[in-house]
């Protein structure tokens, strides 16, 4: 089971990674097989990452958050389902080329962790646990499309500008549609953040984590929870559009690189698993 | 039997001479027809569009009917023959065939890449195919030249990008706002650009149109024409909230929206974006605009340099297409060096052998004295004076089918014992749709 577990994940590695060159051949060349073919292809991934999960799922008998390996394979997971949500209702092409060396990237980190088995420490094992992590990660993957698509934004704002639109023209997605999708993502994913956020405050309350509060990994998810509302409160009540929330999005998704790379390893005193 | 192809285009001849020959669907068919009637024309199809008028001829002998072509089209358009020939190019064999793929790929077009020359194309092949001007060589050589333009045009992005200025313009709006169906474009005084630009923008499907000049009669006539809302030009203000394009020329000799203008509007606009176009000089629209957020303001100068990155960009493409016209003409090359000489020796075998089995019928009462052995010897005997005959050219027939100039002698042969051409494809001039689906830059 587990041998075949860790095939699938590699041949979906490989389909991700081929399904990236066929969408970059694509922007080059503009065919549209190239872009079914790798649509086919990130579609054939996503069902053999799913198919690793659920297998890991059933042979250790927790969700699959637990410890580095699991949890990246899970967000990269999520990355792919909001990614392949988004590719089916608008069709917007440049999203795989930005999605997809992310997810290659978070399969590659959760590789090199790779563990046969993951063991959860007994205070973790509750109910509440396992949805705050599931409702974070979801979060996370809908704030990693809105801030691809703020990337694409700011850089094709700034070609068309500066009359550099030979590049641009009929390749990327419109500014207009890419300014609908970072609003559209974000608003998607800051109830869930927000769920998150209490589910684990709830835990802590109940489990009496010692000064939580003062914890850094929790003071910079509710700093990335303040630049969040901050970006749905203009851009849909001040009417914000354009460059301001591009960089705002952005900002967001530093603060939750920062959490993830840096705080979760290194300086928070919780969400440590097993050993 | 040779192919040549003999023309004018906008690379040799001026508008004024192209006009003269221009050939309606009509004339094109008559004078395909009038060529047939030479002896040494076998086929013909006449091309002839706003760019160029071209006589593809499957002749004996190409010079005699290229001297024949040109004489006949300096007659009928009633041009001096000697201007017709000073502007004339003439290909034959395989430069023949490349040009007409070239041709077929827009590579030779006046804007390389346009996608107007396929349909004008298959268009001139039908007509020439309905009246019965076309046969064997012709049906698969346009055929094929069909294919390899479509070819061109989905494997490259040589027609993907507007080389126009109007049209790119249209194509940076869109780029900007996504689709233009919900959108308003605001047109500031009258010009052919910007009345070239609005004809554009509705074709892509602009949601709605005002116009605005200092006048309001210009405002209402270029509104009646587009239909579009004339509006005062006194509440300027109001109108650039409400536009999301904005076409600006006016022949004001000061800017007509400044900045502050153009911020207060944004304000109002709720920071939505807005795409502004100033093709008048002196500018009307202060260049400073483009600084503000969500606001893309394009001149003349910077619509001309997207233009031109677009031409570029089609160049290079043309340069893939090459290849493509290359190999195609390879595989044109292989069909008629071989695949017409086997049917033919296939034919000639039947022929051949047919006339053997008639004369032996035509017999038939004076053989019936023949004991049944001897009858088996007649019958050995014609066939083998038949195979004898046909020995050597079978043999040489195969040899030369690997050669390039192979179709000649299989017309000759065809010729020569009259087999009609069934190798071909099948006789109806009906084509598959080609996609009308790409804007034209013209």
């Amino acid at each position: 089971m587990e041998r075949l577990e860790v095939i699938f994940v590699w041949v979906a590695f490989l389909a991700y990674a081929s399904a990236f060159v066929f969408f970059l051949y694509y922007l080059l060349n503009k065919r549209e097989l190239l872009n079914r073919i790798g649509l086919a292809a990130a579609v054939v991934g996503f069902a053999l990452q799913t198919a690793a999960i659920a297998l890991r799922d059933s042979r250790l008998h927790h969700a699959p958050v637990v410890g580095a390996y699991e949890s990246l394979l899970t967000i990269s997971w999520a990355m792919m389902v909001v990614y392949l949500l988004l590719e089916w209702r608008t069709h917007i092409k440049a999203l795989g080329l930005y999605v997809l060396p992310l997810v290659l990237v978070f399969l590659g980190i959760a590789w090199a962790n790779y563990e046969a088995t993951s063991a959860v420490m007994p205070a973790l094992e509750s109910d509440i646990v396992v949805i705050h992590v599931i409702v974070i990660f979801t979060a996370i993957a809908a704030f990693i499309v809105a801030g691809g698509s703020a990337a694409i934004y700011l850089i094709e704002a700034r070609k068309l500008k500066h009359r550099k639109a030979g590049g641009v023209l009929g390749r990327l997605p419109s500014l207009e549609s890419l300014d609908r999708l970072t609003g559209h993502a974000i608003m998607f994913g800051l109830p869930f953040l927000s769920m998150g956020i209490v589910a684990g405050i709830i835990r802590a309350q109940k489990f009496r984590v010692e000064s939580w509060y003062t914890d850094a990994l929790v003071l910079l998810a509710i700093g990335a929870w303040l630049v969040y509302a901050a970006f749905v409160y203009l851009r849909y009540a001040r009417g914000w559009h354009g460059r301001r929330p591009a960089w705002l999005a952005i900002a967001g998704l530093v603060f939750l690189f920062v959490i993830r790379f840096v705080a979760v390893p290194y300086l928070s005193n919780f969400h440590t698993w097993g050993s | 039997m040779h192919l040549v192809c003999v023309g004018v285009s906008h690379k040799t001849a001026t508008l004024e001479l192209r006009e003269q020959l221009a050939l309606d669907d009509e004339q094109a068919a008559r004078f395909g027809r009038s060529l047939l009637d030479e002896a040494s024309i076998n086929e013909a199809v006449a091309l002839s569009t706003c760019n160029r008028t071209e006589l593809y001829l499957y002749a004996d002998d190409t010079l005699a009917a290229e001297q024949v072509a040109l004489q006949q089209l300096a007659e009928y358009a009633a041009v001096d023959p000697a201007e017709l020939r000073v502007a004339t190019y003439s290909f034959s064999g395989d430069a023949a065939i490349g040009h007409l793929f070239r041709v077929a790929a827009s590579l030779d077009s006046m804007v390389i890449g346009e996608d107007q020359i396929l349909g004008q194309l298959k268009n001139s092949y039908q007509l020439a195919c309905g009246s019965g001007c076309t046969s064997t060589v012709f049906n698969k050589l346009f055929r094929h030249a069909l294919e390899v333009g479509k070819r061109v045009r989905s494997q490259t992005s040589i027609g993907a990008r507007p080389v126009s200025v109007s049209s790119a313009a249209v194509e940076l709006a869109r780029q900007v706002l996504g689709k233009l169906e919900r959108h308003t474009v605001l047109v500031l005084g009258a010009g052919e650009t910007s009345e070239l630009t609005v004809r554009h923008l509705v074709s892509a499907g602009i949601g709605r149109i005002l116009v605005a000049s200092r006048t309001f009669e210009t405002a209402a006539e270029l509104a009646a024409s587009c239909g579009g809302q004339a509006m005062p030009f006194e509440q300027l203000d109001e109108l650039l909230v409400e536009a999301d394009i904005v076409i600006s020329s006016t022949g004001a000799s000061d800017y007509v929206v400044d900045r502050k203008q153009m911020q207060a509007a944004m304000r109002r606009r709720k920071g939505r974006a807005a795409f502004l176009i100033d093709i008048a000089v002196p500018r009307d629209l202060d260049p400073q605009i483009n600084r503000l957020d969500n606001v893309f303001l394009y001149d003349i100068d910077g619509l001309r340099e997207v233009v031109e990155q677009n031409r570029a960009e089609r160049q290079r493409e043309a340069a893939h297409a090459e290849r493509i016209v290359d190999h195609e003409l390879g595989r044109m090359n292989e069909w008629l060096a071989g695949l017409e000489v086997v049917p033919t020796i296939a034919q000639l075998r039947s022929t051949v052998d047919g006339i053997r089995e008639s004369e032996l019928e035509r017999l038939g009462g004076r053989l019936e004295d023949l004991t049944p052995e001897q009858r088996n010897q007649v019958e050995a005997l014609t066939t083998g004076i038949v195979n004898k005959i046909l020995h050597l050219p079978t043999v040489r027939m195969k040899e030369i089918a690997a050669e390039r100039d192979a179709y000649v002698y299989v017309d000759v042969l065809r010729h020569l014992f009259g087999l009609n051409g069934a190798a071909g494809e099948g006789e109806s001039c009906e084509l598959s749709d080609l996609k009308d689906d790409r804007h034209g830059d013209e």
